[in-house]
């Protein structure tokens, strides 16, 4: 272990000055990643989509000890666990029953208001094969990429709740950053109130809640789902409850990262609302039995106060108000065309 | 002839592996398993052949070296890219300046220099990390990574110190 009981060479090999030119190297790397991170993205999918049969095969043995390990101390306990799950069984099926029926009684009222009904969620299920945990970056890897339909930004969950985003999406393999990454950042709405705010992970297993409103109060045991603001997460993942720490709070996550082996990536995207094309029919003036309005005349660019004011028609009628509908006020004519809400 | 041969391959073994430490180190620090947890930074490993091979073989573990098993470890760790490599080139610098120093150490103080030299390290990518970001991150998962890494640097060096007397050691006469 002695240092000094070897003999050091001291063939420096005119270290100083590749010193200087690596370290301006090194500061050039960093500001071109900052501006370029796709290009070490792709390089990083690579080298994961090439590193995928070691993983996968390494995984089931490593995972296994560490089951194994982590269960040593739970073998004293196992009558009082099973005792406390099962009455922890049944209540749940009470609350199960009960959401079954909230959830009937839900599509009905839906029904009844012609509510827009929820965007559909497909899903892809695939298998944690590696954990990453380095200063500043937790992370999951996935047996699934790309060729399965997982695109970077998509949601994973885990059987409790919400667990992370992809952030990485390679042929065959996928990164998740999990939300207690120091980089992650998610809408949420605290229920009851649903008060919005970001949930933002500081590496500790319990995430920070940022950009609360003052006015807000929250309670120990408030539910935070997700708020679907940004249109990149759906709205109502379970996600976990407020717990209060210090003076703050924090949410304690229902999924946990740590055991969790199958997660579900959820591809949510929500189609930009596609407006029905309009024919002449369809206009208002149109429909008020009046033929529509010529194109007004191709005319050379003018000042606005030498522009002509257009007369109108001559048979021009003002429409009579529609009977039990009050008229609206600004535009409202437009918005009484079928087919534009 | 044949010692001819020998003495090249036994020379372009010796070349090759500080670095092949460095580049296993890597690999073994980004394996996506952990013993520690979650909550536990994996060790810091690829810093740990860079520290050895500096000190007592400067030749085979040039500054090009430290950088290059950086910005490995910068991608197989998911981070932002040239980050750990600037920090490994910084404590190459100071490990450069202070060899002899370093060199003398022995027993604990062996271990001793190595946190001297992990704590520059991950000093270093602490505060580019707080520039890159732009805001002043909490300390506390660097302090962890430090202090993994060092207790961990002891079996390492073991193994380090091994392959130096059996492989590399010997050969130091050849150049």
């Amino acid at each position: 272990m002695a240092n000094g009981s070897w003999r050091i060479a001291r063939t420096r090999g005119g270290a100083h000055l590749p010193l200087v030119i690596v370290a301006a190297l090194a500061v050039a790397l960093i500001l071109f990643g900052k501006a370029q991170s796709s290009l070490f993205d792709r390089a990083r999918e690579h080298v994961m989509d090439w590193m995928k049969p070691v993983l996968v095969a390494t995984h089931g043995p490593m995972d296994g000890f560490n089951r194994w390990v982590g269960s040593i101390g739970e073998i004293f306990s196992v009558y009082e666990e099973n005792l406390k799950l099962k009455e922890e069984n049944a209540r749940l099926r009470q609350w199960h029953n009960t959401a079954i029926s909230m959830n009937e009684r839900l599509k009905r009222y839906q029904l009844l208001l012609h509510a827009v009904p929820d965007p559909a969620l497909s899903s892809v299920v695939a298998r944690v094969i590696g954990r990453a945990s380095h200063p500043f970056l937790q992370t999951l890897i996935l047996d699934a990429g790309s060729t399965s339909g997982i695109k970077p930004g998509q949601a994973v969950v885990d059987s409790r709740g919400m667990i992370g985003r992809i952030f990485l999406a390679g042929e065959s393999t996928s990164w998740v950053i999990l939300l207690t990454d120091l980089n992650s950042r998610v809408p949420i709405a605290v229920m009851p109130g649903n008060a919005q705010a970001i949930m933002a992970g500081d590496n500790s297993p319990a995430p920070t809640i940022e950009t609360l409103s003052q006015s807000t109060q929250l309670k120990t045991g408030d539910q935070v789902v997700s708020s679907g603001d940004g249109d990149i997460l759906p709205a109502g993942l379970p996600i976990g409850v407020i717990v209060a720490d210090g003076s703050g709070y924090r949410v304690a996550l229902f999924a946990d990262q740590t055991t969790t082996q199958d997660v579900e990536v959820l591809d949510f995207k929500k189609p930009p609302e596609q407006l029905p094309v309009l024919s002449p029919k369809d206009l208002p003036v149109t429909a008020a039995g009046l033929p529509p309005a010529a194109p007004p005349p191709q005319q050379p660019a003018l000042s606005p106060t030498l522009a002509p004011v257009t007369a109108p028609p001559k048979n021009a009628v003002k429409p009579a108000p529609v009977a039990n509908k009050p008229a609206p006020q600004n535009g409202g004519a437009d918005n009484d065309a079928p087919g534009i809400e | 002839m044949e010692h001819a041969n020998n003495f090249f391959g036994s020379r372009f073994l010796a070349t090759i592996t500080p670095v092949s430490c460095g580049v296993i180190a890597v690999f073994a620090a980004n394996l996506p398993f952990s013993f520690l947890g979650p909550w536990v930074p994996s060790p810091l490993y690829a810093l740990m052949p860079v520290y050895f091979w500096c000190l007592v073989r400067p030749d085979l573990m040039s500054p090009v070296w430290a950088f290059m098993i950086g910005v490995l470890h910068d991608m197989l760790s998911g981070g932002p890219p040239g980050i750990w490599a600037a920090s490994f080139v910084a404590t190459y610098a100071v490990i450069d300046r202070q060899r002899d120093a370093f060199a003398g150490l022995s027993g604990v103080g062996a271990v001793l220099g190595f946190a001297a030299a992990a704590l520059i390290a991950c000093g270093a990518a602490y505060f580019i990390f707080d520039l890159y970001h732009w805001r002043v991150l909490p300390l506390t998962p660097y302090i962890k990574e430090f202090a993994v890494t060092v207790l961990f640097y002891a079996p390492v060096l073991f193994v380090l110190g091994a392959i130096y007397r059996h492989l590399v050691g010997p050969l130091r006469s050849d150049f």
